[in-house]
């Protein structure tokens, strides 16, 4: 490794680094002006190439996985949804999205869109699943669903990142999730070069690029043309296979100039983390403080379905043809029945839910994944009917209440 | 975030319970009744400890071990104590006799800490239904008497008729270099002990302050007054145990819906060192 950092005209060295997914060190190369999380992780080994050449990758990828499904981000009904796609091509290319607190629009002027409404979540612990089906005399009857395999498409960084927070959460305890999780044989990101209004995911360090967890990433540099870098030996095998060229110096540096600028606008939209948990840690207990930011919430829980880390789920028994089927379903903290049992509530008071929702994520996971529990994807503002804005919490809390 | 991913994870289903049959059915007191259940294998489960007990069609309630468990014969005879709730325990209550099947899987939770518990003295501070978890606390003193110290007993109930167990308090008190205090938070006739709250007793505890663990478990507002009172005699933060309640919907770490700040109560508790949850105690809906 001689070669010096494009961007930054500064050496390589050596970093350790853990992996996202596994908390597993890794050696990697670093432009010595980064750290690990940042730029140049992946040596700057950019490769160049268009729409066409993603079709290509995804085909090998298919080709040398066997049989496995694709999920990603498509248009469905004026918005944009995670799901199962037919094929490449379904990813949106010709339309933009507008997203604005309680706001989403699809444009047809643009190219870019930022994230859906539905997360990878809605795959990995899908908002209605079995947990047990059970016999009138107590017999259980098993239904697993069979083997399948399935690759990611084109997710975004932050709700990679949301995986690895779930993983933390539910992985080899939750049936459901860890059956799903491990179905996915290969993960492509595309990286966010034009962050959305409602994004800030490179202050909470889960974006708009990615160093580890992945397979394949790509960047929508210009309409057709996208960089690639591969996270994985299967990765960098495919590229090769593809014949993808070597970026030139011009796509490199373009790259590396989108790339601070989103960095450097979204980190202005929320305050250091590390002032935030100090803030809430003595905000805990200030009721009136609580109240204030949460006076415009109605405790619909849009907020936590949209959330990709948000798991909370509650059972039903539903009694069908003699069996009663047990069915897991999202539940959000927001809602008024989370809390709720019969002679008492343990969250009675809207202020306290909203608050555990925000204390959760920036106090709680930390404790309990070793990471902030928020990827800064800027869903429960753009999918708040009222257009409650996380941000604005967040801020409040710093400036002591006076925006 | 210390997760291996694909290394064999996926092991059976943890929702999967047993099919247990119950073989007695005690009445404690209006709307409390003391199910014995008995189903094939060996069970393990520690006082403090619960299980999530399922009805056909309704769903599961978490419920605490309510005595020390048998084990005989390949078969494990439980007891667990239910008071009427709401849907499900009044579907259990009413609804199960001798001879019904339930559903029941576990164990959940940490216990009480008997281990360390072990050479110091032992204060129990029950109110109503929190009684029930604190059962096995004094049946296991009372089997391993020589390995601990003197034991204070404080049970409370809102009138003498909801005291749970009365057929057996007498007991309690005789347990060698034991001390039981009763109390109603209503008076009546006949009733020759304290009235009022169960945590005034905290008072008259006879015990080394020092050396010592005190369990409690009751409604929450009454802990809260239990460890302000303990604390005011001179118990240590890390002496003082509590049993928490949340609403449970899988007890095994999963549904998320009993945290209480950055704890799963079902895993991380339900028994918790005051000492490690005195940030939170104290916040109205934390
Ligand atoms: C660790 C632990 C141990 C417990 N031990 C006992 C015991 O030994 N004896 C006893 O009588 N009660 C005990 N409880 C309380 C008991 O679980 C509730 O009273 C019971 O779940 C009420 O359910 P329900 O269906 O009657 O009421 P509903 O409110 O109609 O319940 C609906 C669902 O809510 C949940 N739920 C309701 N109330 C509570 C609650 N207070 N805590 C947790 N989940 C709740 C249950 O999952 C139930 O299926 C314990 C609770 C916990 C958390
Ligand atoms: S913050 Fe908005 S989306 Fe979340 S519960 Fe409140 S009103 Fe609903
Ligand atoms: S809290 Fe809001 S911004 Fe953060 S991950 Fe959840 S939906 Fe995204
Ligand atoms: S009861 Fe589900 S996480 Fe504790």
């Amino acid at each position: 490794m001689d070669n010096e950092c494009y961007l930054h005209k500064a050496k390589y060295v050596m970093l350790e680094t853990r992996l996202l997914n596994t908390g597993l060190a890794k050696k990697v190369w670093s432009c010595s002006t980064m750290n690990t999380n940042e730029l140049c992780g992946n040596n700057c080994n950019l490769f160049v190439g268009g729409f066409k050449d993603l079709g290509t990758v995804v085909k090998l990828l298919q080709e040398d996985l066997g049989g496995v499904r694709l999920f990603g981000y498509k248009l469905h009904n004026d918005r944009i949804e995670f799901g199962e796609m037919k094929d490449f091509d379904e990813i949106p290319t010709t339309v933009a999205d507008i997203q604005k607190p309680g706001y989403f629009r699809i444009s047809s002027t643009g190219y870019r869109f930022r994230h859906s409404f539905s997360s990878p979540k809605a795959f990995l612990l899908p908002p209605e699943h079995s947990i047990l089906t059970v016999s009138q005399g107590y017999e259980i009857v098993e239904d697993g669903d069979g083997e399948m395999g399935v690759v990611f498409l084109g997710i975004k960084p932050c709700d990679r990142k949301a995986m690895s927070i779930l993983d933390g959460i539910l992985y080899g305890k939750s049936p459901v999730y860890t059956k799903r999780r491990d179905s996915i044989k290969a993960i492509i990101v595309e990286e966010c070069l034009e962050p959305g209004e409602t994004c800030f995911c490179s202050a909470v360090k889960a974006g708009p690029t990615i160093s580890s967890g992945f397979d394949i990433a790509y960047a929508r540099l210009y309409k057709d043309t996208l960089v690639f870098k591969y996270g994985s030996s299967l990765g960098e095998k495919i590229l090769v296979k593809a014949g993808l060229q070597k970026a030139q110096d011009s796509h490199v540096k373009a790259y590396f100039e989108m790339v601070a600028n989103a960095i450097s606008m979204m980190n202005s939209r929320i305050s250091r983390v590390e002032e935030l948990q100090k803030a809430l840690k003595e905000r805990i207990g200030d009721k009136s403080f609580w109240e204030k930011v949460s006076s415009n919430c109605v405790g619909c829980g849009n907020c936590n379905y949209v959330c990709p880390t948000c798991f909370c789920t509650e059972i039903n028994d539903i009694v069908e043809e003699g069996y009663s089927k047990r069915i897991g379903m999202w539940l959000g903290c927001l809602t008024y029945t989370y809390g709720l049992v019969a002679g008492g509530h343990f969250r009675q008071e809207l202020y306290t839910r909203y608050r555990h929702f925000v204390l959760h994520k920036f106090l709680f996971y930390p404790k309990q994944v070793g990471d902030v529990g928020c990827v800064g994807c800027g869903r429960c503002i753009t999918w708040c009917p009222l257009g409650v804005d996380l941000r604005d919490t967040l801020n409040l809390l710093v400036e002591g209440g006076t925006r | 975030m210390k997760v291996e991913l694909q290394k064999d994870n996926y092991t059976a289903n943890p929702f999967v319970f047993r099919k247990a049959l119950v073989v007695n059915k005690v009445e404690e007191a209006p709307g409390i009744y003391t199910y014995f259940l008995k189903f094939d294998g060996e069970f393990k489960i520690l006082p403090g400890q619960f299980n999530m007990l399922y009805v056909y069609g309704l769903g599961e309630v978490p419920i605490s071990l309510s005595n020390l468990p048998i084990f005989r014969n390949g078969y494990t005879l439980l007891e667990h104590t239910v008071r009427v709730m709401g849907a499900v325990t009044k579907a259990i209550t009413l609804g199960l006799g001798i001879g019904s099947f339930i559903g029941i899987r576990g164990p959940y939770g940490n216990g009480w800490p008997l281990k360390d518990a072990e050479g110091r003295d032992i204060t129990i501070v029950g109110g109503g239904i929190g009684i029930a978890p604190l059962r096995p606390i004094i049946k296991y003193v009372e089997r391993e008497r020589e390995k601990f110290g003197r034991m204070n007993i404080l049970l409370g109930a809102r009138t003498p008729r909801d005291m749970p167990y009365k057929y057996e308090l007498d007991k309690y008190g005789a347990i060698l270099n034991t001390k039981l205090l009763l109390s109603s938070d209503t008076p009546a006739d006949g009733w020759v002990h304290h009235v009022g709250f169960v945590t005034d007793l905290i008072n008259n505890i006879d015990v080394n302050i020092k050396n010592s663990v005190v369990f409690v478990c009751g409604p929450e507002v009454m802990m809260r007054v239990a460890v302000k009172k303990l604390l005011g005699r001179g118990f240590r933060k890390e002496d003082i145990y509590l049993s928490l309640e949340r609403r449970m919907r899988c007890g095994i770490g999963v549904c998320g819906t009993c945290q209480f700040g950055h704890y799963f109560v079902c895993r991380d508790g339900p028994v918790f060192r005051y000492s490690d949850i005195e940030d939170y105690l104290w916040v109205e809906g934390i």
